[in-house]
């Protein structure tokens, strides 16, 4: 198979002088897969795609595609392609010449060229605009420009940076929608950087949390979803993101703020622990933990309330209206299975 | 109300007393270079008179011809801006982009040759240059030229070559473009604008030279700089023809500056921003 | 690399390895009228100058031509940029105006002053002195008059530089600032002193840096103007070393005299940029 795309990074470091960036990334991604880097800014994302196309040298280990090193192939040998985040496209040629050029690079046959320009273009529907030059297209226009410009060339590995960041949040709704649909048309491997976890959860067959220069989980998005490895992670995935509070195991009775709660009987170390509940799992209740009503925000289909618990502000998350006003005292509770613990030393999920 | 109107009449008055202070000495040397020298000395000075060209005449085809020179302007200024471009616009991508060992020292040594007075490098240049025989050459005087023009191409270039996004490249390289086709198809018709000042800039300032082309020049190699300079000492009191003659030897920069004027203008700030510039 | 070291070699050799050899130079006595005495003479030459009046008193001109037009350039480059910005039209052709002086050569700038603007009977200042009824002035033959005369003509030539830049980075100051200034109470004055000022200031550093540079080796225009003269009067440390050099064919000397206004060009910009780094 000329276009598998199976991509495999052992022990990557990359050090910027005193300051490591990434601390030995391990990584697997396989053919076909639609894979994304998610993590927020500064964690080493980007810098690993970059490294994967080539585009940054690396100070320790070694990138594998389709079972070959390619560690220290120039970016053009590596058969991959990339759409950055500010398209780059090339503002002295038109659309056409733009997307032709990774094929003029290699010396395509015009005929050829034509055909596979038009076919591109046609694949995001800005055939109509080939004549015009970057600087005349819309954000959403562009984006599409580089984005036939990176599969023009039938690469086996596809790059995207951001590439929903610049465009608005409609627009970016719609497009990524079609890019799902166009990298399964294609079959390509995909690479995905963004740091918006929605995005990425939406979007992506696996993947991989990002976290100060180190995956901290790989997995499917549900699996993130359900079971966070950490408790940074957990805070990071979902909107609003899970709940974390500092609570302590007793004799298999689990306290927070003092209060008991209606848990099974855990089983583990006494001593604190972090408890993490994700606001839809939490309900108004008659018992639970005493609370006080912070501030009510209506978004119209769900209400998220935001709670003073002994001093730490959570939110919950409710489709039906709740009745409450800001200032009231009221009780939350969760159910047993929707609890998370964390290690509060290492952040670690315990497993209960 | 009246008040406003009136701070706009006396702005304007102020703008059009500027625009004649720049403008008044060129167009009276325009005019002037149109009299016959007896209009020259009328007084008061004479705005209607019957225009001549026999000025212009006398300094293109009169027994001290200007064309000469002109062809010198044009063989110096014309070359040493070539060679110039030719190796500062590699050097100056080289410094925007490149990793480039002591970066920084070599910016600041670009820099640092651009502020030399010039009357520090023609004498070492004439002791050589008469050594070697080679003084009145067109060799000698275009290297001298380099000394000014290169490091001011150097520094005007690089940032334009800034300004062009980093992904710009790496696209073209994942393009399979290579680092030599990425900088000829989607880096350089980039700087296009760029470029056009720089070599707006570099012929300006090699065809203004004045103190080089004194010392190294001769009887063969003497551009109109020097050849207006002794223009004066010969024929002191033919000012109608010295006007016709400065309004020729000044013609290409008066154009030049007249059509590129917003480019100058960008070359001006640019290189304001940047420290560049510089003219003796 | 490869790409940068064409450049780099042609620099070193065609301004640093001169450089050097023009520091040899100043140690040698080399006076081509008077080639028999040639020979090594150490520091004689920058002895010589301490007691020379004519260095001194060349220094002392290029200080005063110098801070005078450097000063001049920008005060008027800065007002009349201030003034234009109000203009609501016209900035065009003013701009194009600006761009006559600089474009010209400077020796032909010193030319048409010595003839068509000061020369006495004919010249234009001369026509509008005797029009208001004032004596005619000798404005090159006259000491007192040539300094003030070539600063002027330097000041006329390079302040559309200055003004070009100024009114480039007026132009493109934020206008929001000004309207939270005006909505602040700041008058006019404090506007100006407190929110203009500071934000041109890296324009005006760097016009300053620049035309003191270019002051510094001012050459052309002196020379076509009043070659120095009379006498001495508008001879600054760059006019002196090139009649040093090659009137006087005292090479050895004239090179010690360049590398005094070498060592000051250098000081002189490494003070200004270590100044504008400081800020």
């Amino acid at each position: 198979m000329a276009n598998a795309g199976r991509v495999s990074m052992r022990g990557i470091v990359k050090r910027h002088g005193s300051f490591t960036a990434l601390h030995g990334i391990d990584l697997d991604i396989a053919p076909g897969e639609f894979f994304a880097l998610l993590g927020p800014s500064g964690s080493g994302k980007t810098t690993t795609l970059r490294i994967l196309a080539g585009l940054e040298p690396l100070d320790a280990g070694q990138v594998m595609l389709d079972g070959v090193d390619v560690t220290a192939r120039e970016p053009g040998e590596r058969d991959v392609a990339m759409v950055f985040q500010s398209y780059a496209l090339y503002p002295h040629m038109t659309v056409y010449e733009n997307i032709a050029f990774p094929l003029r690079m290699v010396g395509t046959a015009k005929g050829e060229t034509d055909r596979a320009v038009k076919d591109a273009a046609a694949k995001v529907h800005i055939d109509h605009l080939l004549a015009r030059r970057p600087g005349e297209l819309s954000g959403g226009q562009q984006q599409r420009c580089a984005l036939a410009r990176a599969i023009v060339r039938k690469p086996r590995l596809f790059l995207l940076d951001e590439p929903l960041s610049n465009l608005d949040a409609k627009l970016r709704l719609e497009t990524r929608v079609e890019l799902r649909k166009l990298q399964r048309a294609l079959g390509v491997t995909a690479v995905y950087v963004t740091h918006d976890q929605e995005e990425a959860m939406t979007i992506a067959d696996r993947v991989a949390v990002f976290m100060d220069g180190r995956i901290v989980q790989v997995g499917r998005p549900q699996d993130i979803f359900a079971r966070p490895a950490t408790s940074v992670v957990a805070a990071f995935i979902g909107s609003p993101p899970m709940n974390l509070l500092p609570a302590d195991l007793r004799d298999g009775e689990l306290r927070v703020a003092g209060v008991p709660l209606p848990a099974p009987r855990m089983a583990g170390r006494d001593g604190p622990i972090t408890l993490g509940v994700r606001p839809a799992a939490l309900r108004i209740a008659e018992r639970g933990l005493p609370a006080r009503v912070y501030l009510v925000e209506n978004l119209g289909d769900t209400t998220i309330v935001d709670l003073d618990v002994a001093g730490q502000v959570i939110k919950l998350r409710t489709e039906q209206a709740p009745n409450v006003r800001e200032g009231d005292h009221v009780h939350v509770a969760f159910a047993p299975e929707a609890m998370h613990v964390f290690d509060p030393a290492t952040g670690q999920r315990r497993e209960g | 109300m009246t008040g406003k109107r009136l701070r706009t009449v006396v702005l304007v008055a102020i703008a059009a007393v500027l625009l004649a202070i720049w403008a008044f000495p060129v167009l009276w040397a325009l005019l002037t270079s149109f009299k016959t020298e007896r209009d020259v000395l009328a007084y008061p000075p004479t705005v209607i008179f019957t225009p001549t060209l026999r000025n212009y005449a006398d300094v293109l085809f009169g027994s001290a011809s200007l064309l000469p020179n002109l062809l010198s302007s044009v063989i110096v200024a014309g070359v040493s801006t070539f060679v110039t471009l030719l190796l500062a616009i590699p050097a100056a991508y080289a410094l925007a982009r490149l990793e480039l060992p002591a970066k920084r020292a070599s910016g600041f040594y670009v820099l640092a040759t651009q502020m030399l007075p010039p009357v520090g490098l023609i004498i070492p240049y004439y002791l050589v240059l008469q050594k070697v025989g080679m003084l009145d050459t067109y060799t000698g005087l275009i290297v001298i030229y380099l000394t000014f023009s290169l490091p001011f191409a150097i520094w005007l270039l690089v940032s334009y070559f800034e300004d062009i996004p980093r992904e710009m490249e790496e696209a073209a390289l994942l393009d399979r473009a290579g680092r030599f086709r990425a900088l000829w198809y989607v880096i350089l018709p980039q700087v296009r604008g760029g470029i056009a000042v720089t070599t707006i800039f570099v012929f300006l300032n090699a065809w203004n030279e004045f103190l080089f082309a004194v010392v190294l020049g001769g009887n063969r190699v003497r551009p109109v700089t020097v050849a207006m300079f002794n223009y004066i000492s010969v024929e002191q009191t033919l000012w109608a023809k010295l006007a016709a003659g400065a309004m020729l030897a000044m013609a290409p920069v008066i154009l030049l500056g007249l059509i590129a004027q917003r480019h100058i203008v960008k070359g001006l700030t640019v290189g304001a921003v940047k420290g560049g510039g510089r003219r003796a | 690399m490869a790409l940068f070291l064409p450049a780099l070699v042609v620099l070193i050799v065609t301004t640093s390895a001169p450089l050097v050899y023009l520091a040899w130079t100043s140690l040698e006595r080399i006076d081509l009228s008077m080639p028999w005495l040639s020979g090594f003479a150490g520091a004689g030459n920058y002895l010589q100058m301490g007691a020379d009046p004519r260095f001194w008193h060349s220094l002392w001109l290029t200080l005063i031509y110098t801070v005078s037009t450097v000063v001049l350039q920008v005060l008027l480059g800065l007002g009349l940029a201030l003034l234009v910005l109000r203009i609501p039209k016209g900035q065009g052709i003013l701009r194009v105006a600006a761009i006559l002086p600089i474009v010209l050569a400077p020796v032909v700038v010193g030319l048409f002053w010595r003839t068509l603007v000061l020369a006495p009977d004919v010249g234009l200042v001369d026509v509008v002195t005797r029009a208001l009824g004032l004596p005619s002035y000798n404005w090159l033959g006259d000491p007192k008059l040539a300094l003030l005369s070539v600063i002027a003509i330097h000041t006329w030539q390079w302040t559309p530089f200055a003004f070009l830049v100024m009114l480039a980075s007026l132009s493109s100051l934020p206008p929001d600032v000004f309207e939270a200034a005006r909505i602040d109470r700041a008058s006019a004055w404090q506007r100006f002193r407190y929110i203009t000022l500071p934000l041109i200031r890296p324009a005006i550093v760097i016009v300053v840096i620049m035309r003191t540079m270019i002051a510094l080796s001012a050459f052309a225009a002196i020379f076509a103007a009043t070659g120095g003269g009379p006498g001495t009067a508008t001879e600054i440390l760059n006019l002196y070393a090139y009649r040093t050099s090659f009137s006087e064919l005292n090479l050895g000397y004239g090179a010690a005299l360049a590398m005094v206004l070498l060592a000051i060009t250098l000081a002189v910009s490494f003070v200004m940029f270590r100044a504008r780094r400081a800020r």
